[in-house]
């Protein structure tokens, strides 16, 4: 078991160096850098920013230097914990990203237990009744909202909100708590703002929640220990969570790896309609702005939670499902 | 107020004062700082303003006096987006009225001899936002430690105070009154100063030194630059002097209102300012409303944020498709949408490329009969109804009918749609021969297609160039449409790959005989229609190409003209020549202008216009029209 960690461990280093070298020359992919951004949307309005200043900022941010160089000196920054240095405002990305992280973990995990909470009863609801009524009825349910596009409902439910329950558009708060320190007001208004997205990104992701589970199920269901059980007199309810349920949780548990970096990341398209402030319209701002060091950082942070989180995944699964050998992985 | 004194010889010399006047006794204390006065923390109004305050008047059609208090809110997409604040604040050395005459705002009065020696007095007890006092020191400051320091932008004297390349002599007369000399005439100096994005001639000295290399004490300075995680003093230097960019909380101002917000944030909040130098007739000390807040949302949702009513003052990011949503819900969440006039010379153009790379297209535009049926072949009346419902302006790329310098032949010359015609040049330029579909046949054989680049945007100019292309196809040419991206597009113009562009015309379609013409003279490389030539002028002749058509030299000379013209009518005299060439030679197509931007104003404020301009410069978009002037009604 040591040595499969120490193995796995030493894996992740090679991997993520890879993804921050493919990161950083995507990144630097399309024509000109931060600087002819700034230029362009400065010279939309008229203004003029003269060569000489745009030298001294190429200057100032390192961009004059060559393009390897650039590449080291951001991962070496990002060894001692410094992650490099915002273009777009002013300030080390440490403090740029820091400022969104906590509404972003609060929608994510809003939103992950509402799929959880929704799909789980259906699941198990339609595998131990399966072609009623209610499987139909639930599942075809799950697919409308997997099916209407995000972007769209998420309009919708803004306009409806904001109609009938006066909501403000946009946003996770009313403006007017937008600095105010904490209170109830606040905690409301933020539970006021949160259904929308939580239901526009649940809603999607609720689907394939359920059929997953029902399919897991509906495989246990039949096996022969369940019969077995049932004829000992089991009761019904009992014979679900005992045994079946545990086993169709597996995939649930290999799920964790992708989870982790989505709780960041999540539902980036919903978060920008929504004008959320969330990371999400961030990353995609810097990746449009080219702020080098912000998207790549960003990157670099989605690609080692989710490195983590399927190191995670692999020991729960091992701790939880005795069939699951390690061994076999190193071989392979 | 102007007068003009003629001294012995020629010498022309105008004094532009202010003879309203409110002792600053008369003052009245505004109930924002009272409690901060009445603690001691703030000195009374009386001492917080300058001995002369520049009163502000309301002769406007509809203005009127107010009432101090409340908090306007405002959306931007970016956070990056409060310097756009810098130019709605709109206090600056001069300032453009609204009928576009230059006056003092900061300065108290300004000497002109000539047009080239500037003596500017400035308002004695004049003070920054943090109480310091406001002399002539930060002139020279400015002046001789960040323009002509070597190591900190902008390396030298900016292009608006140069003069025939020389930069003027600068002398401190007393404390103050500050004096800039320059050899030959510098027109572009006062307006430089009153821009949207003004030409910075000063800077707060006192907050400043103490990040100069040259009066900081070398311990602390080496600290703090290592602390920001910049480079040098100079570029720590250049992270906190920006005063537009409104992005330093800590940085002196002038301006009506301070940044209390340092970026990142969601919500941008500026305070009034204690200092402030403009005071209505009553003695209340502007600006009447006490905060701005500036929520940053996402560009695309702000016009849905605007019509639910959570701005109380916005254009930028409405466009005019938002118009009749807007207008759906503007009973409901109290505001009105007003439509105010955009200042672009032609909302959209065609910018044939008069540097195209390919030999034969580029004698083809070079040829002024190929331009001028062109521009016959388009039926402008069909886009003006097609697009933007007959609300627009059919026009030429040219001034405004706003402008003093407007005549009905600039925007009328070769725009009626005249098939006909059009056809007739085109066949007397030899171009008879026609091939499959009876497209024409160039010169040398190839069938006549003209690949049309955006910078695809907004699909409103795919829209417009489909019509064009229907047009166009009744005078034999072919038109395809090619969407890239800004970037992309403007490299291939400059390497002359892109044979026609469409985009927005000139900035400044509203300019006065003082305004330089550089947009209608090839100076600058961003100027499609004649990269190469604009690149020659700006990098002093290292790249690009020397003008050759007798038309652009002819251009290049006149706006030499216009530098050197002694007063305001020989200006008007060049830029009419200028406008007149532009008109026949049709360098630029352009299409409709006057085209609309809505407004959405709150129902309780007051003083912004019904039917204003909408222009970056001048006119800094609202703040021509003065918003420290703006307030808020009682409700009821």
């Amino acid at each position: 078991m040591l040595g499969f960690l120490v193995r796995r461990i030493m894996v992740m280093i090679p991997t993520l160096l890879a993804i921050s070298a493919i990161t950083f020359v995507i990144i630097q992919l399309p024509p000109g850098d931060y600087l002819t951004t700034l230029m362009t949307e400065l010279e939309s309005r008229g203004e003029a920013i003269d060569e000489s200043r745009l030298q001294f900022l190429r200057e100032a941010y390192g961009l004059d230097r060559p393009m390897i160089e650039q590449y080291f000196v951001w991962v070496g920054g990002m060894l001692t914990g410094d992650y490099g240095f915002s273009f777009e405002y002013n300030r080390p990305v440490a403090d740029v990203i820091g400022d969104r992280m906590l509404l972003t973990i609060v929608v994510s995990f809003a939103t992950i237990v509402f799929i959880w909470v929704v799909s789980f009863p259906i699941g198990i609801y339609s595998a131990t009744h399966q072609y009623s009524l209610g499987d139909y009825g639930l599942t075809f349910l799950g697919f409308l909202g997997l099916a209407t596009p995000n972007f769209l409902l998420a309009l919708v439910l803004l306009y409806f909100a904001n109609v009938t329950f006066g909501t403000s558009i946009g946003g996770l708060m009313d403006p007017v708590y937008l600095d105010a320190p904490w209170s109830w007001g606040k905690v409301l208004s933020i539970l006021e703002h949160l259904w929308i997205p939580v239901i526009v990104i649940g809603t999607s992701g609720t689907a394939g929640m359920i059929r997953r589970l029902r399919a897991n199920l509906l495989d246990e269901l039949h096996k022969q220990y369940v019969v077995t059980a049932r004829a000992k007199g089991l009761s019904p309810g009992r014979v679900l969570w005992k045994y079946p349920l545990r086993m169709a949780i597996n995939p649930f548990i290999s799920d964790i790896g992708n989870l982790l970096p989505q709780i960041v990341s999540g539902a980036a398209v919903v978060s920008i309609v929504l004008s959320l402030p969330t990371t999400g319209p961030m990353l995609l701002d810097a990746l449009r702005s080219q702020d080098m060091y912000l998207a790549g950082s960003f990157l670099m942070f989605l690609a080692l939670l989710t490195v983590v989180g399927v190191f995670l995944s692999d020991l729960a699964l091992a701790a939880l499902d005795p069939r699951i050998r390690l061994e076999g992985g190193a071989t392979r | 107020m102007r007068f003009h004194r003629i001294r012995a010889g020629c010498l022309a010399l105008a004094a532009i004062t202010f003879l309203a006047t409110v002792p600053a006794s008369a003052a009245v204390e505004t109930p924002f700082f009272a409690e901060q006065v009445a603690a001691g923390k703030l000195p009374p109004i009386g001492e917080r303003l300058p001995a002369e305050p520049r009163v502000v008047t309301f002769d406007d059609d509809g203005a009127q006096q107010g009432q101090p208090g409340g908090d306007m809110n405002m959306l931007m997409a970016r956070a990056k987006d409060v310097r756009i604040m810098f130019a709605y604040f709109y206090a600056r050395l001069m300032t453009y009225t609204t009928d576009l005459t230059l006056e003092p705002d900061i300065l108290r009065s300004i000497d002109i001899e000539d047009n080239r020696v500037f003596t500017l007095h400035l308002r004695p007890g004049h003070r920054w936002s943090d109480g310091s006092p406001f002399t002539a020191e930060d002139f020279r400051y400015w002046w001789e430690d960040v323009i002509l320091n070597k190591d900190v932008p902008p390396f030298g004297a900016p292009p608006e105070m140069l003069a025939g390349g020389e930069p003027p002599v600068f002398e401190v007369l007393d404390e103050t009154t500050v004096r800039y000399t320059w050899n030959r005439p510098n027109p572009l100096f006062l307006p430089a100063l009153a821009a949207a994005r003004p030409l910075e001639i000063f800077g707060p000295a006192a907050y400043l030194k103490k990040f100069h290399v040259k009066y900081a004490d070398p311990a602390e300075l080496k600290d703090q630059v290592k602390a920001a995680g910049q480079k040098s003093w100079a570029h720590l230097h250049n992270r906190m002097d920006n005063a537009y960019d409104n992005d330093n909380p800590d940085l002196p101002t002038l301006q009506p209102w301070i940044n209390t917000t340092a970026a990142p944030a969601e919500r941008f909040v500026f305070v009034r300012n204690p200092f402030y130098h403009r005071v209505d007739p009553a003695g209340n000390q502007l600006p009447y409303i006490d905060r701005l807040l500036v929520q940053i949302a996402d560009g695309k949702i702000i016009p849905a944020k605007a019509g639910a009513g959570e701005a109380d003052l916005q254009a930028r990011y409405l466009r005019f498709d938002n118009y009749t949503f807007l207008k759906q819900a503007a009973k409901r969440n109290g505001y009105k949408v007003d439509l105010w006039k955009t200042g672009n010379g032609a909302h959209l153009a065609l910018f044939p490329n008069l540097n195209a790379a390919d030999p034969v297209w580029r004698d083809l535009f070079r040829d002024v009969r190929f331009r001028r049926a062109l521009s016959l072949g388009i039926d402008r009346d069909e886009i003006n109804q097609a697009i933007y419902y007959g609300l627009a302006k059919p026009s030429n790329n040219t001034v405004l009918p706003r402008s003093p310098l407007f005549r009905p032949e600039y925007r009328d010359a070769w725009t009626r749609f005249d098939v006909r015609e059009a056809n007739r040049l085109l066949d007397e330029m030899g171009l008879n021969k026609r091939g499959g579909g009876d497209i024409r046949l160039m010169p040398d054989g190839r069938a006549m297609e003209i690949i049309v680049e955006t910078a695809g945007e907004s699909t409103e100019e795919v829209d417009v160039l489909e019509l064009i292309a229907d047009s166009w196809r009744k005078i034999g040419v072919k038109l395809f449409t090619k969407p890239s991206q800004l970037e992309v597009l403007r490299n291939r113009i400059y390497a002359g790959q892109t044979l026609m562009a469409i985009g927005k015309g000139v900035d400044n379609g509203i300019p006065t005989a003082d305004m330089a013409p550089a947009e209608f003279v090839p100076m600058d490389q961003n100027q499609y229609q004649w990269p190469k030539w604009g690149q020659f002028y700006q990098t002093g002749g290292t790249a690009g190409e020397k003008p050759d058509l007798p038309a652009a030299v002819e251009l290049m000379d006149l706006m030499g003209q216009w530098r050197t013209a002694p007063d305001t009518s020989a200006r008007a005299e060049v830029w009419h020549r200028i406008l007149g060439i532009h008109a026949d030679q049709v360098f630029t197509i352009g299409l409709v202008n006057g085209t609309l931007q809505p407004v959405v104003v709150r129902s309780t404020l007051r003083n912004v216009p019904d039917e204003g301009i909408f222009n970056w410069d001048p006119g800094a978009h609202f703040g021509i029209y003065r918003p420290d002037t703006f307030w808020f009604a009682k409700p009821g």
